[in-house]
């Protein structure tokens, strides 16, 4: 029995912790109503906003080796105060009088369940 | 000079009360043409989530004589061309530009009736519409409006998600643009455009909606 322990440990991981949190569909709605305008749908940066003569190529989320450089933190700031705070463009506008503090924690969720990776350590 | 004032009384009370006939009967032009079917004339507004958003059919024209100008919501509904490059609530499919045109008489009617629902919130004479480089600089360098909405830009002609600014001087009230920004939530509570209110101050809300209102 006490052998069996550390493999449930690592199943029970495996299923949960060590993977992306799957979301609700209120979250899916919230990226796909406010993010999707730039960042697309499947959230790979081509919304209907990149036109060619976009300024700049907004994130694609599913590239995990780019988003594995950010933090959670990194990514819920840029949400909340824009591009700019991490040196980024303003085209990424600041969403925090719009969005409530969990809209914005389920978001960088969603995030990860797109990029399949659970970023930088804090 | 008492018989003076007793007309000029009854010349206000008469052009008073041949508006309101005539913003009645665009009313029921508005009725007969089916208008309410897409466009909610009464406010205030009731979205409390994104699916009440996403349910209506077209923009909310509870305060529509605040926001735009007579002359051009009279001649657009004449020959109604796309605002929005993409259809109203959607991010994929194209502005099939299917808005419905209505005969000189109708559009005359209706207009008068939209130009009679107005908003408190839209305070007058506040702006004036005048390409200033704050305004600009905000506009295009410092927020991302331009992201959104397509203008007259030299090298970036602006996104397609929301609304297209050009001709805005020409559409829409300067003063509603700017209480638009101020007192988003009170016109659009659920809208694809992010709050700007305490993100920007006042005078620079100010500045973008008289740059925004001075594009043609």
């Amino acid at each position: 029995m006490q052998k069996l322990l550390p493999l449930a440990a690592l199943l029970v991981f495996g299923l949960s912790g060590g993977m992306a949190q799957a979301v609700d569909e209120g979250t899916k709605q919230t990226f796909n109503f406010y993010c999707a305008q730039c960042h697309g749908t499947g959230g790979k940066g081509d919304g209907p906003n990149v036109t060619d003569d976009f300024p700049v190529n907004p994130r694609n989320f599913t590239k995990k080796d780019e988003m594995n450089k950010l933090t959670n933190a990194d990514i819920k700031n840029v949400i909340l105060k824009g591009g700019p705070v991490a040196s980024k463009s303003p085209m990424m506008p600041p969403w925090g009088k719009t969005l409530s503090a969990e809209e914005i924690d389920s978001l960088v969720v969603y995030l990860r369940e797109l990029c399949q990776c659970e970023g930088k350590q804090e | 000079m008492r018989i003076a004032v007793i007309v000029l009384i009854g010349t206000v009370l008469a052009m008073l009360t041949t508006a309101s006939v005539r913003a009645a009967a665009g009313e029921q032009a508005f009725s007969a043409n089916k208008c309410g079917e897409c466009h909610v004339t009464q406010g205030p507004a009731q979205e409390k989530t994104i699916a009440d958003q996403l349910a209506k059919k077209g923009p909310e024209l509870w305060y529509a004589g605040s926001k735009f100008q007579q002359p051009w919501l009279e001649q657009w509904l004449q020959d109604p061309k796309p605002i929005r490059p993409l259809k109203y609530n959607s991010l994929s499919e194209e502005n099939p530009g299917d808005h419905p045109k209505l005969a000189a008489g109708d559009a005359a009617s209706i207009t008068e009736y939209l130009m009679s629902l107005t908003s408190a919130d839209v305070e007058v004479g506040v702006i004036k519409p005048k390409k200033n480089p704050k305004g600009r600089l905000i506009f295009v360098k410092k927020m991302p409006c331009s992201g959104c909405h397509q203008f007259p830009g030299k090298k970036f002609k602006g996104g397609r998600s929301a609304p297209s600014l050009h001709g805005a001087g020409k559409r829409l009230n300067p003063d509603w643009i700017y209480a638009y920004l101020k007192k988003t939530r009170v016109f659009k509570p659920i809208r694809m455009m992010p709050i700007f209110d305490g993100i920007l101050r006042d005078k620079d809300m100010k500045s973008v909606a008289a740059y925004v209102a001075s594009f043609k």
